[in-house]
């Protein structure tokens, strides 16, 4: 009997112990909601949570993101639903340990009525279920690792959505590009252990077998590696046609440039992918950039939804400078889908407080569909609520100082 | 009583100690035993295996070795510093590295204005001695003070204390550097006859690399003259083997103690050009991880012995640069170079197992501890 009073005790201790930070049935004025209602009171601000990489050599990435949210809520005349707009934003250093810090400070405030980001997929793929624990739903707005979106992600990822492309959609038409266009037939590809590259490294090998094209190899590098002299050597023996390296800007750009001094490979196009479209990229690698392609999301107006032109006007008179990356549209309309959302669901009281119910906002924005400014945004039910356009970019001059979207680097393909 | 019978007694001698080896056989020493049979069947098979292959002809093979010496060549530098501060004063600057990535960045800035103006090209030679002076100079003089303002109050602290300070003061510098000059990445000029091949044993050579390889040697050889045959020299020798001594003799430890801080400054300085004409690029963070495997270096000659901190240097280069495609390669590890640093450290601790004193080391242990 003892036994068993024990064993009830210890089990109830440890439900206690467990459930103090997970989410239950609730019920706050009209709404009633299985994870969670938040009341925010009349005159108080809807405040929304966002994390990217907001400094170092990636934060261009960030930066650009956060101003796409800035303009969104602008756009919105800074309120919804008589509340004002807030949004708190912490820097997640586009690694694993700044996306758990940064989703553990917003999922502490409680309320934090939903969250934007991030650029990294490794910093969401920590931070994204530690914010659904406690019943926030997080928007990525650049992390495209299709982990994240997979079919079979486990249920703490029942919270995440993108409004940008998965790799799956990069890596088919990056082989397309490099196997149609380029009609390499042999190809190596190096990544650098994030989640991103290895990903995408992989879809892309996979698409290309399946075209007919063969992987010679399966290399990695550091993010941090300086000499890669020995590495590139290796490669040469292998006499590949293409060299596909979907990293980032420090170890890009020493490939990049060692490459060409290597015997058997000055000729071999290496062909680089998102990480490396940024102003840095330029800085470290100079002169020996002027060529160098990287495949990309087609951010061209052409290719961008209705209302991008309109949203680059706004972001050159509000912050002085054109586009510093390419995620900027796709924050935009993640804030987007974030305000739609609330205003679906959202009920106000006769005192003017509005009370969201948690999971009702979920199920909401995975069913809205609109024109968004880099593309229409429809979700499937894995949370993936945007397509991928594929472009290949070529950089055409060494001075950092004209790196600008669209000129250099210049879109040439399709 | 009966005496001992001296056969017994002999019996005794000759068998106490073999069965107390046994008994002290332990748990640890079968898995430093299967880590060494391990290793050793990772490289011998792994070689073999490689060699077979024939995947690598001599051209790709002595191209290794020029990558390996290029960059241990770096090592060496950094790693001198360290031996150095850490035979005068037993103190372990984990700044070191940091203090080259100051003498590369003030290098950059002077590199960077000569390649615009085109003086790189026009006068290579005066213009690589004008960087070199300049990135020398700052490093020299952030070397001498960190030893004045951060080491030497707490030069008579016994425990961690110092330590920490050198680890505060790695990341003041990076932090500094990243707050004043920028985080992004920067790249050095790239002249053109920095490319040009020489002609060595019928394969070519990048310039650079020889250039690099050469300057570290010399620069090595002079240091040893240095240490070995001035007054100053002998006065760094003598502190290092025992400082009260020393000083009863009349010797100024202050002095030799910045000395030694200069000397490591200068290498430093040597290094982080060297590094960064090869590599190209100059960023805050930049000396923490050739730092880091430097002070491997350093430990795997032999902390305080200069010649060690060279050999090491070199070794670590090379084991790093042939290592991967000659061990791993022949047993079909993919992608062998995302483990490069893994074999220079696994080196490292097997070096640890068998010569805790490095390869050069004296038995400091026992002698001083």
């Amino acid at each position: 009997m003892s036994y068993i009073k024990t064993w009830a005790i210890a089990t109830l201790a440890v439900a206690a112990l467990t459930g103090t930070s997970a989410v239950q049935a609730e019920t706050k004025g009209p709404v009633t909601d299985p994870i969670g209602v938040l009341a925010i009171p009349k005159g108080a601000p809807i405040q929304f949570g966002g994390y990217w990489v907001m400094s170092g050599a990636d934060s261009a990435l960030g930066i650009d993101a956060k101003r796409g949210v800035e303009i969104a809520f602008k756009d919105h005349g800074g309120k919804l639903l008589g509340h004002p707009l807030k949004i708190n934003v912490e820097d997640d250093l586009c690694n694993a340990e700044g996306g758990q810090t940064a989703a553990t400070k917003l999922a502490a405030n409680p309320n934090t009525a939903i969250v934007l980001g991030s650029a990294c997929s490794s910093a969401a793929t920590p931070a994204a279920p530690i914010l659904w624990k406690a019943g926030i739903t997080d928007i990525g707005t650049a992390d495209t690792a299709p982990s994240l979106t997979a079919a079979d992600r486990k249920p703490e990822y029942d919270g995440f959505m993108r409004t940008c492309y998965s790799d799956i959609d990069q890596g088919a038409a990056d082989a397309k590009y490099v196997y149609g266009t380029l009609k390499a037939k042999k190809i190596v590809t190096i990544h650098d252990g994030s989640p991103y590259a290895q990903q995408l490294a992989m879809v892309m090998g996979d698409n290309f077998k399946k075209m007919g094209g063969t992987v010679l190899s399966v290399e990695a590098v550091a993010p941090t590696d300086v000499d890669m002299h020995p590495v590139l050597t290796r490669i040469a023996t292998e006499k590949p046609d293409v060299i596909y390296a979907p990293i980032f800007v420090a170890a890009g750009a020493q490939l990049l440039r060692q490459s060409k001094e290597i015997p058997g490979l000055a000729k071999v196009p290496l062909i680089g992918s998102s990480g490396m479209m940024a102003p840095d990229m330029i800085e470290a690698a100079r002169e020996s950039i002027v060529g160098f392609k990287i495949t990309y999301p087609d951010v061209s107006p052409e290719a961008m939804g209705k209302g991008y032109p309109k949203l680059v006007e706004e972001y050159k008179k509000e912050f002085g400078e054109a586009p510093i990356s390419g995620y900027h549209a796709n924050a935009y309309d993640a804030a987007e889908l974030a305000m739609k959302g609330i205003e679906k669901v959202a009920k106000t009281d006769a005192s003017g407080t509005t009370y969201i119910g948690r999971k009702a906002l979920r199920d909401a924005l995975l069913k809205i569909t609109f024109e968004g400014t880099a593309g229409p945004i429809k979700c499937d039910a894995h949370g993936q609520c945007a397509q991928f356009k594929p472009a290949v970019y070529e950089f055409t001059n060494g001075d950092p100082k004209t790196f600008k979207i669209g000129e250099n680097p210049k879109k040439i393909w399709p | 009583m009966r005496q001992p019978n001296p056969e017994d007694a002999r019996a005794g001698r000759s068998m106490i100690p073999r069965l107390s080896s046994l008994a002290r056989f332990t748990f640890v020493d079968v898995i430093l035993w299967a880590l060494r049979i391990g290793v050793v069947f990772v490289v011998v098979g792994g070689t073999i295996g490689t060699l077979l292959k024939g995947r690598y002809g001599a051209a790709q093979w002595f191209d290794f070795l020029v990558f390996g010496l290029t960059i241990g060549s770096v090592y060496a530098l950094i790693a001198l510093g360290y031996t150095m501060v850490y035979g005068v004063l037993r103190l372990i600057n984990f700044a070191h590295g940091d203090i080259m990535m100051t003498g590369a960045f003030a290098g950059y800035y002077v590199a960077s204005t000569f390649a615009e103006n085109g003086m790189l090209d026009r006068s290579p030679v005066l213009a690589m001695v004008i960087i070199l002076v300049v990135a020398v100079a700052t490093s020299t003089t952030i070397a001498v003070l960190t030893e004045r303002i951060a080491y030497r109050p707490f030069r008579h602290v016994r425990g961690f204390a110092p330590l920490i300070c050198a680890i505060g003061v790695s990341f003041f510098l990076e932090q500094t550097f990243r707050g004043a000059l920028g985080a992004s990445i920067r790249a050095y000029p790239d002249p053109k006859w920095q490319h040009e091949m020489i002609d060595v044993f019928g394969f070519g050579v990048p310039r650079v690399e020889a250039l690099v390889v050469i300057a570290a040697i010399v620069s090595m050889i002079v240091l040893y003259l240095v240490v070995q045959r001035t007054r100053m020299g002998t006065a760094m020798r003598a502190v290092s083997e025992d400082t009260d001594a020393a000083a009863m003799m009349g010797i100024d430890v202050n002095k030799v103690v910045v000395f030694t801080f200069a000397l490591g400054g200068i290498m430093a300085g040597i290094a982080g050009v060297c590094y960064a004409f090869v590599f190209k690029q100059v960023y805050f963070f930049m000396g923490f991880t050739p730092g880091i495997k430097a002070f491997g270096a350093a430990v795997l000659g032999g902390i305080g012995s200069v010649p060690g901190a060279m050999l090491g240097g070199f070794f670590l280069g090379l084991v790093e640069s042939i290592g991967p495609a000659l061990f791993l390669d022949g047993i079909g590890i993919p992608a062998p170079y995302q483990l490069r640093d893994l074999i220079a450290f696994t080196l490292l601790i097997m070096v640890l197992i068998f010569r805790p004193y490095g390869i050069l080391g004296e038995r400091m242990a026992k002698k001083r501890a």
